[in-house]
């Protein structure tokens, strides 16, 4: 963080523009059964930058998920999510980008850790001076699961809102929902579904170099 | 009595250009003559004015003499011997010109009539100018009393003499003198004399008049920084304020809902709608304050494309007037002024 802090400052004399910030994030998590369901909260931070048509993005967020009411979980656990992407704009509202995500849980065998490229699409639009709504799909390409398998169809939607409190100050609100088909074979019995299911809302600041 | 007053307004019609130069005369005998004119002794005139004429006179003075003689006979109704009286007045004086409206119409129509039977050259005049070289010219005029073959020349205080034009005339004549030289050079700064000689059968007569030719530099044009008339738009507008931002943060975060519910697995049930509640909610708020919002300005595109062209036309007009500023620093401002005239005009 400090190193993207640094560069930061260095970046708009070179015409890049850059935010970096905290975030606090929501999330509930649900794995191979409707009983198997999480919900939690954690803090994470992220750092943007654009130059030109050209635009990226890193965050990292980490997860404290307990057991749902009503479900059959007994106990939580953490999870780390990284994602980063980059994007480039074919027209003055939209994007072509390509990235990976990558969860880990710890303990390591009380959820699946998972890590996958992304590829898709966004749509942003500027709906006021400073405020920017944006839709995205992506398909998550190539899983990797901890707890092995594999999954045809895997897809991430979200919405983001990037809007200029003051000056330099950015508010910051995201949301990601993530559906993976996670299909396995334990013990060679023939294939089963372990999907998994997870949403995010990510809400922070941001402070714009 | 009206016949009186008529004949006394006559007679004043002769005697105003005779009493007007009267206070030049030196001669006795000329200033008899004009004293004899004044008092209405015509036939005493006559005989005072030949008698000064055979006695020694300046040039003004005989002038004076042969005038008092036309307008004498002028008086005695004897045209011819007024008409020869005029003749030798503007060959002495060439430029002498009587007012009609204070000389009787026979006295005015003898000097009249005196004058289209003599070879003369008059109202020789080139008035100030200035312009730049090669792009202007010196008007000369000048009346020819008589169809003749008339030379006018510009001779300058080194020798160089400068053919301006050769040609028949009669009457007024206008000229124009380019004042360059054979090779399109601007004459050299200096004095010339402009020559104006008429020629017809044996008689001759020439008319002069000095000038000085004095070079100066060109001004130079400004830049320009607007086009008269023309002024450059606001590059950006301001859009009337709409409910667009709300609709597009609807939109968007209906398009969140609908692909989560849409996608949500069958086996692991409705998931959690709490972090899209947070993110739609922010982002519904944040359409309707924007749809409250003055909007922000957005780029006027064909107002762009118009300060663009005005720009360009802007700076090519520039160009064209460097180019122009290149030339008129190579080129040279003539001024042309006339100066006082030698008394050196007269038949030859």
């Amino acid at each position: 963080m400090v190193l993207l802090v640094l560069a930061a400052r260095t970046a708009p004399a070179q015409g890049i523009t850059v935010t970096v910030g905290p975030q606090f994030a929501l999330a509930s998590y649900r794995e191979v059964a409707s009983g198997l369901r999480y919900q939690g909260a954690g803090f994470g931070g992220g750092a943007s930058a654009r130059y030109r048509k050209l635009s990226a993005e890193a965050s990292v967020v980490r997860l404290t998920l307990d057991p749902a009411a009503g479900g059959t979980a007994t106990s939580g656990f953490t999870a780390t999510e990284v994602d980063v992407w980059v994007a480039y704009d074919l027209a003055p509202y939209a994007s072509v980008e390509a990235g990976f995500i990558r969860r880990t849980a710890d303990p390591e065998f009380d959820a699946q850790s998972v890590g996958a490229v992304r590829i898709g699409a966004r749509s942003f639009y500027e709906i006021g001076p400073g405020a920017t709504v944006l839709f995205r799909a992506n398909y998550l390409a190539a899983p990797k699961f901890s707890g092995g398998g594999h999954a045809g169809f895997s897809i991430d939607l979200g919405l983001g809102l990037d809007v200029r409190l003051a000056g330099r100050l950015h508010g910051t609100a995201g949301y990601t929902f993530q559906r993976i088909n996670r299909k396995t074979n334990p013990g060679g019995t023939g294939e089963i579904d372990a999907p998994i299911q997870g949403t995010v809302a990510r809400v922070g600041l941001a402070v714009g170099f | 009595m009206t016949r009186h007053l008529r004949a006394l307004a006559w007679l004043v019609g002769f005697a105003a250009p005779a009493t007007a130069g009267a206070q030049t005369v030196q001669n006795a005998t000329l200033r008899r003559a004009q004293q004899a004119y004044d008092n209405l002794e015509y036939r005493q005139v006559v005989s005072l004015a030949q008698a000064a004429l055979r006695e020694r006179l300046t040039g003004a003075e005989r002038a004076r003499a042969y005038e008092l003689l036309g307008f004498t006979y002028g008086a005695l109704d004897s045209i011819l011997r007024a008409v020869d009286a005029f003749k030798q007045v503007v060959l002495i004086d060439p430029e002498r010109q009587l007012d009609p409206n204070r000389v009787s119409p026979k006295a005015y129509s003898a000097f009249d009539v005196a004058l289209r039977q003599v070879l003369l050259v008059r109202q020789l005049r080139i008035d100030s100018t200035s312009f730049v070289g090669g792009r202007g010219a010196v008007p000369i005029r000048f009346t020819v009393t008589q169809p003749a073959r008339v030379v006018t020349r510009v001779i300058g205080t080194g020798g160089g003499s400068y053919m301006i034009d050769s040609g028949a005339w009669n009457g007024q004549v206008n000229l124009s003198w380019p004042a360059r030289l054979a090779n399109g050079d601007p004459v050299p700064a200096g004095n010339y004399t402009v020559v104006v000689e008429a020629r017809l059968g044996q008689n001759a007569f020439s008319a002069s008049q000095p000038i000085r030719v004095s070079h100066g530099s060109v001004d130079t044009l400004p830049s320009l920084t607007s086009l008269p008339g023309y002024q450059y738009l606001p590059e950006t507008e301001v859009p009337p304020q709409s409910w667009r931002p709300l609709g597009l943060a609807f939109l968007y975060t209906g398009g969140a809902l609908v692909g989560t519910l849409g996608l949500e697995s069958s086996s692991l049930g409705s998931s959690s709608k709490r972090e899209l509640a947070v993110v739609g909610g922010a982002a519904l708020v944040t359409g309707f304050v924007m749809t409250l919002r003055k909007p922000a300005p957005r780029p006027a595109a064909a107002n762009i494309l118009y300060n663009r062209l005005l720009r360009d036309q802007i700076a090519r007009r520039n160009q064209d007037i460097a180019k122009e500023n290149v030339a008129r620093r190579q080129q040279v401002q003539l001024t042309l002024v006339p100066m006082a005239k030698p008394s050196g005009a007269g038949p030859r």
